[in-house]
């Protein structure tokens, strides 16, 4: 699984990396490394929705605070 | 400061990035960037194309490159180098072409050398059947008289991984999972229909918000603005435009020259071969066109990731951002998120931008700064990474003799690794440079005049002579961490 979080810098400033930080620690709590990769992206231009996170090529938004609940829903729920 | 632009390609793209350099600086491009391509284009008499309706929409699509978007609404985001389909003039696609030099003679070599029949003679004149024709070249080679043309499209012909191909509308087209962003088709395009995204917009804004932002110059620096702008004075005009502080990658370089010294005696013991992991473009190469050799790539990480870590280590608020001649830097940056290390890559071209979008000229200042040593700085030379590796055994009175394949550009990466691939590399080592010739040589350098090399070997000679390794030794404290992972 391909995950791409926006570094542009409307989401930088909206915590991209603390969203990235957050789900390196996911990764790395579930054992997860070899299945789920993530990647930066350039601005996609939807920064009011950010931190713009795709999962292959759907977008969500997240945000330093919902990072644990988007995990468990969306990325464990499309893994199993 | 007076800039030479080698093309009106270069100068059209530096417009841009100066007029959207400084809508950003000042806030203002929401509401201005409309008026940028009638700032650039005024009047009603084309330069360049058909028409000012064209060139404006180029000017727009250019306007969206540097901001980092696609040029097109809704193209394709893996792609750091993005076609600009208004200016892509849909070159003719027979690759091989019969000119006015045919002297209709009558050995008709041409045709004998044909193995697939293309070639009739029509008025006793040489004719190629576009359909028949595999483009082999054998009847280019084949006349007398030099009279077959080989039109292959300049960004074909410049992309060293056949990643290029034409939609059916004849405009090019780049495929993600191919291109390693070297940047050669940028160059080799002739109307400027290839070009980069750009990160300078986040860049401006975070200056602006007041995130603490450091610059770090990758080594191909020195001469880069003329013979007389020292690297101190380079880094008090950075200064002048926001940023905190300027590093010079030369000294991240120092650290991988140590660290992928020791890697590399470690594996020719065992008896295992090495390349290099400093060059983006050759990482490319190898994730993406040789992945089985993936192992064989130094864990060592490149000396921009190098120098964040340790600039993050001094100060753990800052912001990273490499500035350099490169373009598959950027890719680098957007595969290296967790690395902990560079935030955003900047270009030269873009830099010298956003000096002129402040009126910030780097002659107006003084100043020193040496970080990096002089073989540090060679990094960006091809045969310097190899020299700075090398250096460090001597350092430590080592003797470990090391066999060096210097792969120079990516037509000899690649030959190279399919040497490897294939085991029948002889060399322990591969230094791999994307670029012929090294970083120097690369697709976003401002100073490409014959006399930069002079320049810019002037301006190292006067550099210090110190260590490699006592010189990272001065950083002991930080303790930083040289593992990609």
């Amino acid at each position: 699984m391909l995950i791409t979080i926006c570094i542009g810098s409307s989401c930088h400033l909206k915590g991209s990396r603390n969203v990235i930080q957050g789900l390196e620690r996911k990764i790395k709590e579930e054992q997860l490394s070899s299945k789920i990769e993530l990647n930066g992206s350039f601005c996609t231009g939807e920064c009011e929705k950010g931190v713009c996170v795709k999962i292959d090529d759907e977008l969500f938004s997240v945000s330093p605070e919902t990072v644990d609940t988007f995990f468990t829903e969306e990325v464990l729920g499309r893994l199993n | 400061m007076k800039r030479t632009f080698v093309t009106d390609i270069n100068e059209i793209k530096y417009e841009v990035y100066m007029e959207v350099a400084r809508m950003a600086f000042e806030g203002k491009l929401n509401e201005s960037r409309e008026q940028i391509p009638y700032n650039i284009i005024p009047g009603n008499t084309p330069q360049y194309r058909c028409c000012v309706y064209k060139e404006r929409e180029i000017i727009r699509q250019r306007v969206r490159l540097a901001e980092g978007h696609t040029p097109l609404p809704g193209g394709n985001i893996k792609n750091i180098v993005q076609v600009l389909p208004a200016a892509c003039e849909g070159c003719p696609i027979n690759r091989f072409s019969v000119t006015n030099n045919c002297q209709m003679c009558l050995a008709k070599k041409c045709m004998s050398a044909c193995n697939f029949g293309a070639i009739t003679f029509e008025g006793g004149r040489a004719h190629i059947d576009p359909k028949k024709c595999k483009e082999c070249g054998r009847c280019v080679e084949a006349c007398p008289y030099n009279a077959i043309a080989d039109l292959m499209r300049p960004c074909k012909r410049a992309c060293p991984v056949d990643a290029i191909s034409m939609d059916e509308e004849m405009i090019v087209q780049i495929d993600d999972t191919k291109c390693i962003s070297c940047g050669q088709c940028v160059v080799g395009c002739p109307f400027g229909a290839i070009s980069d995204r750009s990160f300078m917009v986040d860049v401006i804004r975070l200056i602006n918000s007041g995130v603490k932002v450091y610059a770090m110059v990758a080594p191909a620096i020195e001469g880069q603005f003329g013979a007389d702008v020292s690297v101190g004075m380079i880094r008090e005009a950075v200064k002048a435009l926001g940023f905190e502080d300027m590093f010079e990658v030369s000294l991240g370089a120092d650290f991988v020259s140590k660290n992928e010294a020791l890697e590399l005696e470690e594996r020719v013991k065992a008896g295992e071969k090495m390349t290099t992991s400093c060059c983006p473009a050759f990482v490319n190469i190898i994730k993406k066109h040789f992945p089985e050799l993936a192992d064989k790539m130094s864990t060592t990480v490149s000396p921009m990731q190098a120098t964040a870590r340790l600039i993050k280590a001094m100060y753990p608020e800052a912001l990273c951002v490499f500035i350099g001649p490169c373009i598959a830097k950027k890719s680098e940056v957007i595969d290296s998120i967790t690395m902990g290390a560079a935030d955003y890559a900047l270009t030269y071209e873009e830099l010298y931008a956003m000096m002129e979008a402040k009126s910030v000229d780097p002659l107006d200042y003084t100043g020193e700064l040496q970080q990096g040593s002089k073989f540090g700085k060679n990094y960006s030379v091809s045969g310097g990474v190899t020299a700075a590796v090398l250096e460090t055994f001597k350092e430590r009175n080592e003797d470990v003799s090391v066999k060096v394949y210097k792969a120079d550009g990516a037509a000899d990466c690649k030959k190279a690794l399919m040497l490897l691939k294939a085991g029948r590399l002889t060399e322990d080592f591969i230094e791999g440079m994307a670029c012929a010739g090294g970083c120097v040589s690369g697709p976003a350098m401002l100073n490409r005049e014959r006399t930069f090399m002079k320049d810019r070997n002037a301006q190292i000679n006067q550099a210090d002579d110190r260590q490699i390794l006592s010189n990272v030794d001065t950083y002991e404290e930080y303790n930083i961490r040289m593992h990609r992972n």
